[in-house]
């Protein structure tokens, strides 16, 4: 009480001075009080933009690539599945316009210019076979006392053929007639047709053309070929408006899947070259304003998975090329007897598309980037999709992995797709012979497999 | 169907009783897509002859599905009551076809006797309106009430 009196009553206005002499005030070192941000786990829009940036800020900030994916695709939600090889009607427009992807027909310029010369010779296999490991620049002016062996030498005047066309065939022949005509086998089952004859021929070509180009190409002989493996990733693009259920009326980002399972599938340690620089603009991406649904594509909620073939870890983390086989339901005579003649080449370039996005994306994503942090520099890989008879050929260029509703609005950059139409290898095995067969076709092959980058 | 048996003759069906329904959809459909009702027993490849055959139309690919009649709302006996279920069609057109589905209740255009007759029943019924309400100055009170 005492203690009480003693102290002087304010009047309205005085403020009452502690004993220590007011200075100046020391800046604080460090600001007391937390920033005013908005509130993270209020129902507002502020808010979830807050809960946004928290969840990019701990995806930035993890680790190692394992924590990185394991974050991005932690929240499991209902959402699209998209199959490279399907019977939808111009799938091949709705994919482009899910992943950002311009279609320019025909194979890259780089595909003509710099490859290596191939001997046009006859259907006598040379002798004299002279392979110069290393060497891949053509040579401009070469002495033809060199290659007496060669009958016609290619469209590069003068340059060495060191790569035999006659050998190249006559293994793509065995393989063909052990497969389809040698060996005895039994009737298919019902819609098992293309995994009798195409699918072993398939593997048996690949698998030694490999070999035998691994000499040429010291890519191939550190490379690594799978058999059968499976390429998976998820991405978000665009948004809508949840429908039905608990979360009804609010904003979503649209999500996607690809499972896809190539038959083949080579996967290198170096990356393979640009074909064009990154910010470059080779055409339109088509925009499509309906749902997904209506392609039709439907949702299911499962795990989220990002996988290249093989775990973050393998050496090999760069794909080199992938071959696809055709299923039976995608036959050229099933699409000719309903009068969709049309869908035929879309089949094609829908796999081709799919198929490389998701590969090319999944390495990106192997090497750390992802939809906030955009890739540095474009990834390669090709493709080869084939129905046992028809090849056609895919080349595709990552150039950005920004798809998301806010990173797409000021992207300028697309990924661009290479890609030919089907032609046949072969016309018809007849009698142990391979009737009509197409040099072009494997000479494409051929190039594909010895495409290397420049330092090799 | 009678059943189909190996070497058995196909099936064919000349005058069908089915009735397609052309239908606006419900939601935006892309342009090759046409919306139809049909009969719950049609299947998509009865679909498919019947536009082929019969009208023409080159079809590419149908997708169908059945619409659940809510049995929710109840009548004066409180028994529930049923709203048919039916099936819906998707159909895809071959050969780059588009189809938009049309407006059946266009803004027709007023020639200048419908205007005038419009504003000349218009100005009438205001008229009678007037006479019916009583003095202004009494505010609206009827002009029963009072001493």
């Amino acid at each position: 009480m005492a203690a009480l009196g003693a102290r002087r009553l304010l009047r309205p206005g005085q403020r009452c001075f502690s004993e220590t002499v007011p200075g100046a005030p020391s800046p604080p070192a460090s600001p007391v009080y937390p920033p005013v941000v908005a509130s993270i786990t209020a129902k507002s829009k502020a808010a979830k933009s807050q809960r946004l940036q928290r969840f990019n800020q701990r995806v930035h900030a993890a680790a190692t690539v394992e924590e990185k994916l394991r974050l991005y695709g932690k929240l499991q939600r209902p959402k699209y599945t998209v199959y490279p090889q399907t019977f939808a009607l111009n799938a091949d427009r709705w994919y482009r316009s899910f992943t950002k992807t311009v279609l320019v027909p025909g194979m890259p310029p780089r595909a003509a210019a710099a490859k290596p010369p191939i001997a046009a010779a006859g259907t006598t296999p040379e002798a004299g076979r002279a392979p110069e490991p290393g060497a891949e620049a053509p040579r401009a002016a070469q002495a033809p006392g060199a290659e007496e062996v060669s009958k016609t030498p290619e469209s590069m005047a003068g340059a060495a053929p060191y790569l035999d066309m006659g050998e190249l065939r006559s293994l793509a022949c065995d393989a063909l007639l052990q497969e389809s005509f040698f060996q005895n086998k039994k009737r298919p089952f019902l819609y098992r047709d293309q995994d009798h004859t195409p699918g072993p021929f398939l593997t048996q070509l690949v698998s030694t053309l490999a070999a035998f180009l691994a000499g040429l190409n010291p890519l191939l002989a550190a490379s690594s070929l799978d058999l059968n493996p499976e390429v998976n990733y998820y991405w978000h693009h665009g948004e809508e408006v949840v429908v039905h259920g608990h979360r009804k009326g609010r904003v979503d980002p649209v999500r996607f899947q690809i499972n896809d399972n190539p038959r083949l599938q080579i996967r290198v340690p170096k990356q393979l070259p640009e074909v064009v620089p990154l910010e470059s603009d080779l055409g339109d991406v088509p925009v499509i304003e309906h749902k997904p649904s209506k392609l039709p594509l439907f949702k299911k909620q499962y795990e989220n998975k990002v996988f290249i073939g093989s775990k973050v870890a393998d050496p090999c983390c760069y794909g080199h090329t992938q071959f696809h086989l055709l299923p039976d339901k995608l036959k050229r005579e099933r699409f000719i007897r309903e009068r969709l003649e049309d869908q035929i080449e879309v089949v094609y370039r829908s796999n081709g598309i799919a198929s490389l996005f998701a590969w090319t994306a999944a390495q990106a994503m192997y090497q750390g980037f992802w939809s906030e942090a955009d890739v540095t520099r474009p990834f390669v890989s090709q493709a080869v999709v084939t129905d046992g008879k028809y090849f056609a050929f895919f080349c595709y260029q990552l150039n950005t992995l920004a798809l998301t509703a806010e990173t797409i609005k000021n992207n300028p950059r697309k990924n661009i797709c290479w890609g030919t139409d089907s032609k046949p290898l072969y016309d018809i095995v007849e009698d142990g012979n391979v009737k009509g067969f197409n040099d072009e076709v494997l000479l494409q092959l051929v190039r594909f497999l010895l495409n290397r980058p420049k330092e090799l | 169907y009678p059943l189909f048996q190996r070497g058995g003759p196909q099936l064919r069906i000349f005058r069908p009783n089915f009735f397609m329904l052309a239908v606006r959809p419900g939601v935006p459909q892309p342009e090759d897509t046409v919306q139809f009702r049909v009969s719950m027993e049609m299947t998509k490849l009865d679909i498919r002859n019947y536009l082929e055959r019969i009208y023409n139309v080159p079809v590419a690919a149908v997708r169908t599905r059945i619409q659940y009649g809510a049995n929710n709302k109840r009548n004066h006996r409180n028994q529930r009551v049923k709203k048919p279920d039916y099936k819906v069609a998707y159909v895809q057109l071959g050969q780059g076809q588009t189809f938009q589905f049309p407006n059946l209740f266009p803004e027709k255009e007023q020639d200048s006797e419908t205007r005038s007759f419009d504003d000349f029943r218009d100005k009438y019924m205001e008229k009678e309106k007037q006479k019916q309400e009583g003095d202004p100055r009494r505010g609206g009170v009827p002009d029963w009430f009072g001493l």
